[in-house]
């Protein structure tokens, strides 16, 4: 089952405990296609718990997830999403970690052509051809054949942008990518990320990258202790935030 | 006499090859079960270990030699180590597999998951892959660990190398030199493979450890 071109992603009522601790309350967003959404907040807010229901990595304890015209709901009664329910969900979105996550075994060509083959059935002559172009397009075009470890930080991440890019998913989470690196290092992959954003990706990002929240995105939703506290227009939230706690969190971040 | 304890060595590479081969394949059973999703699984097979290892493999090697022919049965002194030395290592195998795969960074798995990956192909390409290059040189210790043990076949009369030098022992009384060729023989087996485990050890690190 494929889903339709003009879609979106969208959270209802996602609630998440872990144990006894509520991690997440009642958090509900909504992307449209070509959309770019940052969610930003304190750590510890469940930004990353969130981005990770998204593709249901983490099941949330209730809630529902909705691509396209398919929709999961977890709650009573279906604790967890099925194995059809996952794959499709997880072929239709994508996502980028902050620790890269590359298979070390495999070089930079392999790692992004194992999905191609495995779930989407290509042959090995179109998915090289596919992930050469996409590598191209990261700028990795002269590391197809290593392996990550003879890769730097920007270049697996690169990579992880590339791998999870040719699996050609409608929606792509990022969760965090440029956290585990140096701030020059950083902006090579926030400019890899502002360029799918142009071409139309639609993403939703957790990020403490002030700059690409205010510049990049559609929309920026704040999140404090697994709540979405307030949420708008970037430039609007980041000038004129209403919410204190958003106030708060902003002025310590922007150091103002 | 050196042709005699050939022939012994004949029988000491089969117990340790026969044995490591089939220890190697129950051994992911034994793992499987280990981490499985069920308790009372995991708990069976954490029994079994601990029953397993901590029982002197020459015990285990008479327990099931004349235990099993008091039920049924009796066993070939050969089929008797097999089956022994196999169980042993297949808890064994199966506990350096384990660590193998606590080893292996869980992100990777998710990251697998997150391009939809099923179980049968994260597990085919990800995890095994990995696992099997990461504990390869412990297997290989091991594997020289069982060969020394499968001396103990000889107690049940298994015709294997020291079983062997024992024979010419006691014909021709020349112990020292029979045993001394053996030690040589065994020696001569574990050593070369001892440090092609070591050099291997060195080119996964080299290869393909992560930044």
């Amino acid at each position: 089952m494929d889903i339709s071109t003009g879609s979106y992603l969208s959270a209802k009522n996602i609630t998440k405990y872990f144990g006894k601790s509520l991690v997440l309350d009642d958090v509900s967003m909504d992307i449209k296609s070509g959309d770019v959404v940052s969610i930003i907040g304190p750590s510890g807010a469940g930004k990353s718990t969130f981005l990770r229901c998204m593709n249901l990595l983490e099941t949330p304890t209730s809630g529902e997830i909705e691509i396209g015209d398919f929709r999961i709901t977890i709650g009573l009664g279906n604790s967890e999403p099925s194995t059809k329910e996952l794959a499709i969900l997880r072929r239709n979105v994508g996502m980028v970690f902050q620790s890269f996550n590359l298979f070390p075994h495999l070089t930079v060509l392999e790692n992004v052509s194992l999905g191609q083959r495995k779930v989407l059935g290509r042959s090995k002559e179109e998915a090289r051809a596919k992930s050469l172009q996409i590598l191209e397009r990261v700028g990795l075009s002269e590391k197809v054949d290593v392996y990550p470890g003879r890769c730097s930080g920007g270049q697996q991440q690169r990579v992880a942008i590339a791998r999870s890019l040719a699996m050609d998913p409608k929606v792509m989470l990022f969760d965090e990518p440029t956290s585990a690196l140096d701030p020059e290092v950083g902006a090579e992959i926030l400019a890899v990320m502002r360029e799918l954003a142009n071409d139309g990706m639609t993403m939703m990002v957790v990020t403490h990258e002030m700059s690409f929240a205010r510049e990049v995105g559609d929309a920026v939703y704040v999140m404090v202790d697994g709540r979405i506290v307030e949420h708008g227009e970037p430039h609007k939230i980041m000038s004129e935030p209403t919410h204190e706690r958003t106030q708060k969190f902003l002025s310590a971040v922007l150091g103002r | 006499m050196f042709l005699i304890i050939l022939q012994g060595l004949a029988w000491t590479i089969a117990i340790t090859i026969v044995s490591f081969s089939f220890g190697a394949v129950l051994g992911i059973f034994i793992v499987a079960g280990r981490l499985s999703r069920f308790a009372l699984i995991r708990a069976i097979s954490r029994i079994a270990i601990e029953l397993i290892r901590n029982v002197p493999p020459l015990v285990w090697l008479f327990i099931v030699y004349f235990g099993v022919a008091e039920l049924g049965p009796k066993l070939s002194p050969f089929a008797a180590a097999i089956v022994t030395f196999s169980v042993i290592a297949s808890v064994y195998l199966g506990e350096i597999y384990r660590g193998g795969y606590a080893s292996l960074p869980k992100g990777q798995l998710e990251a697998a998951k997150s391009i939809g990956l099923n179980r049968a192909n994260i597990a085919l390409r990800i995890v095994i892959p990995q696992v099997f290059r990461t504990v390869s040189p412990s297997m290989v210790t091991y594997a020289i660990g069982l060969m020394k043990d499968s001396a103990l076949a000889s107690t049940i009369g298994v015709v294997e190398m020291t079983f062997r030098a024992n024979q010419i022992t006691q014909t021709t009384g020349q112990g020292l030199t029979a045993f001394t060729i053996v030690g040589l023989i065994y020696l001569l087996i574990s050593l070369p493979l001892g440090a092609w485990a070591r050099h291997v050890d060195q080119r996964v690190r080299e290869r393909y450890v992560v930044i």
